[in-house]
């Protein structure tokens, strides 16, 4: 198995058997319960435009919290230095870092999806596809918020500054888009495209567009590719 | 197999390894013995490829190991200093994990498992949780980590710290074991370990080499001269006559105790008169009660070497420099040692020196 695989796998069952997974699962799961039974369920709605756009919300806290000890705590615990001499590659440990947060990530996703089950009883004229392209486009932003909590995470070895951190970048991804009114209209339409939200509203109309792909797909690749480069200033073997 | 070639690494202002060389081959231990700072742990870190050293080589069976790091590193085995392990996880999940990383394969792999089972005695904690081992196994889990692939080249940092005495003698047991057929390096800065398990030492002081010979010659580095202590009882004897045939012996020092005389000879390190010394004070029809040579121990010898500031200062870095471009890059050890030992006080010497009996 691909080295990063194996990572990924240990990432993910070590996660499963840790209380802490399950709190910060919990309490994402809760959130977004109540905002829906509020809302959605409430005046009967036939759409998940508003859950997905609260679950993307809640991703800046979220995701954050998965992210914080996947590099950090290795190195504070010196486990890092143990898998950085063994034959692998320096991108293999990230990348099995990322894709480990990433099934955690599709796990409580698949726990969201009685919410769309509830519309789907509920709700009158309901567009499935925009409901199916609207989980692909919280998967590729939610890949974007793991690659940067993982860079962040790859900066110190303090869980509490990598999620401080996690949250500090993917905050300002995220709230560009929503301060129009601080931008020069001239600039918008470029700050705009660099924000999540511009990307991510494609989807949740229920349209896949590859400019928005290509974007989340870059966002993550820059930053764990910026994870990377960090292991490797700390003096690691080059070429690895 | 193994061969480093003038290795540097600092960091920042300090000059944690200044240009280091030595040779290590299959089937020896070599012990890499320093206080703490001294430089070892930056040293193996290099051998294997956690850190990237500022210039020199690292090379094993003559290739150099950044070339193709990854190839070198599936040669070695590494247990890194406090021995970092997975607390979540089992022992044998672990055990299995790195064996993944390593993309060790079935057949192998499980025989690989059972073996380092039982090498390390692992059997009673196979299927515990990591955070619930005692250090001794904790440190055997470790051990087994790194012989797993067994690879030719086994680094150990600091095996045996924080055991107790009969964890340390098992873990002792397995290196030896382990060191037959495999280059070991293994660093401390407890010298009875050193002594106990290696045929060879490397004493490391603020990153450079200031020993590398093996244990038995330890003793001439730190002074060129030991001492005959010679007890006898006798009234004014004479040495005169016996002296003139021995001019590097001197009579240093008679000294009258409750009953009888001490006399103390000093003589080069590499000669022993003993026999010679106490045939004539028999001729002589005197009463011998007792001679012995007085060596230094190697935790005194370890002191002397290492007993100064673990870093150098701004100057002394700029002496040290000037130092080095006059004597060829590599400091001659006997030369560094001498100059080590004038700085000590003598007294120190006096006090802890052991006494080998005849």
């Amino acid at each position: 198995m691909n080295p990063a695989l194996t990572i990924a796998n240990k990432e993910y069952s070590l996660a499963n058997r840790s209380l802490s997974t399950y709190i910060i699962y919990g309490v994402y799961l809760l959130a977004c319960g109540i905002w829906f039974a509020l809302n959605a369920l409430k005046m009967g709605a036939a759409d998940m435009r508003g859950i997905f756009s609260i679950m993307h919300t809640l991703f800046l806290f979220f995701i954050p919290a998965l992210t914080m000890g996947s590099i950090a705590k290795e190195r504070s615990t010196g486990t890092l230095e143990l898998i950085s001499t063994l034959p692998i590659k320096l991108s293999h440990i990230v990348w099995g870092k990322f894709l480990g947060v990433l099934f955690q990530l599709a796990t409580v996703l698949l726990f969201t999806l009685v919410f769309a089950f509830l519309i789907s009883l509920f709700g009158i004229g309901v567009d499935y596809g925009a409901i199916f392209t609207g989980y692909l486009g919280l998967l590729c932003a939610g890949s974007a918020f793991i690659a940067i909590g993982i860079f962040a995470s790859s900066l110190t070895d303090n869980q509490v500054l990598a999620f401080i951190s996690a949250l500090a970048i993917s905050g300002v991804l995220f709230i560009i888009g929503r301060i129009s009114d601080l931008i020069p209209l001239k600039l918008f339409a470029t700050i705009e495209y660099l924000g999540f939200d511009y990307h991510l509203e494609n989807f949740l109309k229920g349209v896949i567009d590859t400019r928005d792909l290509i974007w989340f797909a870059a966002v993550t690749i820059i930053f764990i590719l910026l994870a990377q480069f960090r292991l490797q200033a700390q003096n690691l073997s080059q070429e690895r | 197999m193994l061969a480093i070639k003038n290795l540097s690494r600092s960091f920042g202002d300090i000059k944690a390894v200044q240009n280091i060389s030595f040779t290590a081959d299959k089937g020896e231990i070599v012990g890499f013995l320093g206080p703490n700072g001294a430089g070892k742990t930056t040293t193996l870190r290099m051998i294997v490829g956690y850190l990237q050293p500022d210039s020199g080589l690292i090379e094993l069976d003559g290739e150099n190991v950044f070339d193709n790091p990854l190839a070198a590193s599936a040669r070695i085995g590494y247990l890194p200093e406090l021995n970092p392990l997975y607390d979540e996880m089992m022992v044998d999940e672990f055990l299995r994990y790195i064996a993944d990383l390593r993309r060790m394969k079935e057949p192998n792999l499980s025989e690989r498992l059972e073996l380092v089972r039982d090498k390390c005695g692992l059997d009673e904690v196979w299927k515990q949780k990591i955070a619930t081992l005692s250090k001794g196994y904790r440190q055997r889990t470790g051990l087994a980590q790194a012989i797993l692939h067994n690879p030719d080249l086994l680094i150990l940092d600091e095996p045996t710290s924080g055991l107790d005495p009969n964890q340390i003698l098992e873990i002792r047991d397995l290196i030896r074991e382990l060191g037959e057929d495999k280059t070991v390096i293994l660093s401390s800065h407890i010298m009875q370990e050193v002594q106990a398990l290696c045929s060879r030492v490397i004493i490391i002081h603020r990153g450079q080499i200031i020993v590398d010979d093996s244990i038995e010659n330890l003793g001439s580095y730190i002074s060129g001269t030991s001492e005959i202590v010679l007890e006898l009882e006798a009234e004014n004897p004479d040495f005169q006559p016996w002296l003139i045939q021995y001019p590097e012996v001197q009579l240093t020092e008679i000294e009258q105790k409750d009953e009888h005389l001490e006399l103390k000879f000093t003589i080069p390190v590499e000669m022993d008169i003993r026999k010679e010394l106490s045939a004539y004070v028999l001729d002589q029809g005197w009463n011998l009660i007792s001679i012995y040579k007085e060596t230094q121990s190697l935790e005194e010898i370890f002191h002397l070497l290492t007993s100064q500031e673990p870093f150098y200062t701004e100057e002394e870095i700029l002496e040290e420099e000037e130092m080095l471009s006059e004597g060829d890059n590599k400091p001659e050890t006997e030369e560094e040692a001498t100059s080590l030992e004038e700085t000590q006080e003598p007294s120190n010497e006096e006090e802890s020196s052991t006494k080998e009996q005849q």
